[in-house]
């Protein structure tokens, strides 16, 4: 059987089940959900990046000595963290966004996008949940260790990235991996304004054809299988960078 | 009033329901003849979905925080011509069908116009309340004059709305959904489209007499003008008939056309005079 036709036959078989899976037939439907599944990919592979890499920068300040480097991270992680990623997002694309094209008189081709905002925003958010996983695993490399690299005459920012930052990488791999879990299940905010993932993709067909429950089940199936791989990755990496007889 | 849903509908609620594993009790209620009257009647009250998108078609009242506008006034006055009491539920282009389906709503006053998917999927009181087309917005410097100029340009649009399809398939413009008008305006305001496409009804009132707005003018003429309907759930005739009725009177009356200009609705529908010449003698 070619693929159409392979694909014709199980919408019919599912039809005959009860569920409406006809917009896969639709040519401009189905690329259109397909497109979905690949920015909702881009956007977590994009937020997951900048995500970790702002939490490093961000736990680096939280344990910094200095307070001028501690107190306005310290603030950031609060302010982000306690507030609710829609609202986060609704702020900076509604209304950051507009003031920002309505001073610079940008008309037309505005080069903020709504995909940049929401790889921003998500990445800001996670980063505050990141450094503080960071910073609990920067916080349990024991004294003892540090004290025997500085006897070792490494300076305060060698000891950070080459003794303390990779144990407490460690430490918080497990609730690293569980802020990435979540970070790719928060993709679908994107949706809100109108950026072409697979939940937007999802709602903008439902509402034309009415099969919210069919689009469900595909939305939770795809997502299940995101968060399974990033779990797995995550374990990959707990094995890989095990240390024999560190812990268990 | 389960079993009166529309059959396709009601085989996927209750897949739904199986799934959150409460599927029990729910097939099992007696059948009536019209249930949505019946729970009006029986709860003395009325349950109407209204769409409060701002303007004078439908908003809060900053002040007081009730709804104000036309949605709500001929809700008020469907719940005082049944003679029962009303509540109002605000709705969305996205959620409304799903709201009224479910039962959430008992009907809806939701600048919803007839088509022809939505008749197949809902029941509707066939006398309009209005006739209502879409208009494009645009910034007054923008070099879109005609509804052709949008084609291969993004347009903000609410999620569910009807002009969707005929921006896309008539113009080629591409269709960005917001979850209502508010987000898609301003995602306009922010340059993130050429053009928002919502109801005339929404727009006129805003290029007429906002100052936010004093810097954009519309794109006219109307795309698909479409009859405003009271919309209920699949078969249920008796809410239909009922309903109907009190939307013929409103028209002999007056009272809409009365509506209208209390409200300051501006331009004036032609629409509501002609129905009120045809019902002022029948």
């Amino acid at each position: 059987m070619r693929p159409a036709d392979w694909l014709q036959a199980t919408v019919a078989s599912l039809k005959a089940a009860g569920l409406n899976y006809e917009f896969l037939l639709a040519a401009s439907e189905r690329a259109s959900f397909l497109h979905g599944l690949v920015v909702t990919l881009e956007l977590a592979l994009a937020a997951i990046v900048c995500s970790l890499v702002a939490g490093l920068l961000l736990a680096a300040m939280l344990v910094s000595r200095h307070r001028w480097l501690a107190l306005p991270a310290r603030g950031f992680v609060e302010v982000t963290r306690n507030t609710p990623t829609l609202v986060q997002l609704y702020c900076a694309f509604l209304v950051l966004n507009m003031l920002i094209t309505e001073a610079l008189k940008l008309s037309g081709g505005n080069p903020l996008t709504p995909f940049l905002w929401v790889v921003v925003v998500i990445s800001l958010h996670k980063a505050a949940f990141h450094a503080e996983a960071l910073r609990a695993g920067l916080q349990a490399v024991p004294p003892v260790m540090l004290e025997a690299a500085a006897s070792l005459g490494f300076t305060s920012t060698r000891r950070l990235w080459l003794v303390q930052f990779p144990l407490a990488l460690r430490f918080a791999l497990p609730s690293l991996v569980n802020n990435l879990v979540d970070l790719v299940k928060m993709t679908t905010v994107a949706s809100a304004i109108a950026v072409g993932d697979v939940t937007y993709q999802a709602i903008m067909i439902w509402s034309q054809r009415d099969n919210v429950l069919e689009l469900m089940l595909l939305l939770l199936l795809f997502f299940s299988l995101l968060t399974w791989l990033v779990n797995q990755g995550g374990r990959a990496l707990e094995h890989y960078w095990r240390i024999p007889g560190y812990g268990r | 009033m389960r079993n009166s849903f529309h059959t396709s509908t009601f085989s996927k609620f209750t897949v739904c329901l199986a799934l959150a594993g409460a599927a029990a009790g729910l097939a099992s209620t007696p059948a009536h003849a019209d249930a949505t009257l019946d729970k009006i009647k029986s709860r003395n009250k009325i349950v109407v979905g209204v769409m409060l998108s701002g303007g004078p078609f439908g908003s809060i009242d900053p002040a007081t925080q009730k709804p104000v506008g036309w949605n709500f006034e001929l809700a008020q006055q469907l719940a005082h011509d049944l003679g029962v009491e009303l509540e109002t539920l605000q709705v969305q282009p996205s959620n409304r069908v799903q709201l009224l389906q479910q039962g959430k709503v008992d009907v809806l006053i939701a600048s919803m116009e007839w088509n022809a998917e939505r008749g197949e999927l809902l029941s509707f009181a066939p006398t309009p309340f209005y006739r209502v087309g879409g208009v494009a917005i645009v910034p007054a410097d923008s070099g879109i004059r005609r509804w052709e100029d949008l084609r291969g340009k993004e347009v903000c649009i609410s999620q569910g709305s009807s002009y969707i399809k005929p921006v896309s398939t008539e113009y080629g413009a591409i269709p960005k959904g917001f979850k209502g008008a508010p987000e898609s305006l301003l995602a306009l305001r922010g340059s993130n489209c050429a053009a928002a496409v919502h109801d005339a009804t929404l727009l006129n009132p805003l290029v007429a007499s906002s100052p936010d707005w004093k810097n954009y003018r519309t794109i006219t003429p109307e795309l698909i003008p479409g009859n405003s309907v009271i919309w209920v759930r699949k078969g249920e005739q008796d809410t239909v008939v009922a309903v109907d009725r009190i939307i013929q009177g409103w028209h002999k009356s007056g009272w809409l056309i009365a509506t209208e200009k209390k409200l300051g609705i501006t331009p004036p529908s032609p629409a509501l005079p002609e129905l009120h010449n045809k019902y002022k003698n029948g």
